[in-house]
């Protein structure tokens, strides 16, 4: 037993170690949560008309991080949809075009549906770095005062927003 | 082989703006330096904002040189990033409560090894 032990130990310690090592990881906690978004000031896609962090308040809603070069948001985007024209979640959702063109931005939401209740662009993704965004598509999940309470990043799915989303939702709307 | 690695080298360290990175003092440019270092890129993780060509980490190496030009200080722009993208995005984490067991655990790990060590008699008398 004595002289397992140390071998038992190393073994342990090596496969902790390896497996930290290559397994990238993908949900960092981000310290944004709890706390109110950052204020901004981003102008309409396509619009002269800007909206600051203000504006967009007043509801339990969330805030999704997209692009049109993004692998995740094309995987993410059928559910959006769906999910913006089911009236019993009825939840806003507010796009940050980040990082994009606005003409390819709009050629997309025209071809595959809008989800959105407004879209603001974020073209050299100063205000993504406020947000801690670092790799689309990422959602927050904010109140009506604008304090977030998650933050999920990769595509959203039907599942993910089950489990992850509607708890916090009901919790704050009770 | 060798050629391979002199490339990497010279493409490992990148700077946006040249013009921008020339109005900089030399002590500005030195810190500039250090902390792109000093950053996680957080979407190519095993590299530092200095080495990646990650559009993120071209955006924070943006933001990280126009701090350094306005003056700000290495905390300054240390807790910038802290607030935006928590303690995983400095490669030298701060010693404080929810580190202590990543900075300690050398520690703990040592005082057990000798502990055993001792325990079975290795360590003479």
């Amino acid at each position: 037993m004595k002289r397992i032990l140390p071998i038992v130990i190393f073994i342990g310690l090596f496969v902790f170690l390896a497996k930290s090592l290559f397994q990238p990881q993908t949900n960092i906690p981000s310290p944004l949560i709890g706390k109110p978004i950052p204020p901004f000031s981003l102008s309409e896609l396509n619009s002269d008309t800007s909206l600051t962090d203000n504006d967009i308040l007043g509801n339990i809603s969330l805030i999704n991080v997209w692009a049109t070069w993004c692998v995740g948001c094309d995987q993410e985007h059928g559910f959006l949809v769906e999910l913006a024209a089911n009236q019993d979640i009825d939840i806003p959702i507010i796009g940050i075009n980040w990082k994009d063109r606005d003409d390819l931005a709009l050629r997309w939401l025209s071809k595959r549906g809008d989800p959105y209740t407004v879209v603001l662009s974020d073209p050299i993704g100063k205000t993504a770095i406020d947000f801690g965004v670092y790799g689309a598509p990422e959602t927050f999940l904010i109140d009506e005062q604008g304090v977030i309470h998650y933050k999920h990043i990769g595509p959203l799915s039907r599942e993910v927003f089950t489990i992850n989303f509607m708890p916090i939702i009901k919790e704050l709307r009770r | 082989m060798k050629r391979i690695f002199l490339i990497l080298i010279l493409v490992s360290t990148q700077v946006n703006s040249i013009e921008e990175y020339d109005e900089l003092t030399s002590q500005q440019r030195e810190l500039y330096q250090q902390i792109i270092q000093e950053v996680r890129c957080l979407v190519c993780q095993n590299q530092s904002v200095g080495e990646s060509n990650a559009e993120l980490a071209k955006d924070l190496r943006t933001e990280i040189l126009e701090q350094v030009k306005q003056g700000s200080s290495e905390d300054d722009i240390k807790s910038y990033l802290l607030t935006r993208y928590g303690d995983f995005v400095l490669y030298d984490p701060s010693f404080k409560k929810s580190t202590y067991l990543l900075w300690l655990s050398p520690v703990l790990l040592m005082i057990l090894i000798l502990g055993w060590l001792r325990k079975i008699g290795a360590l003479g008398r």
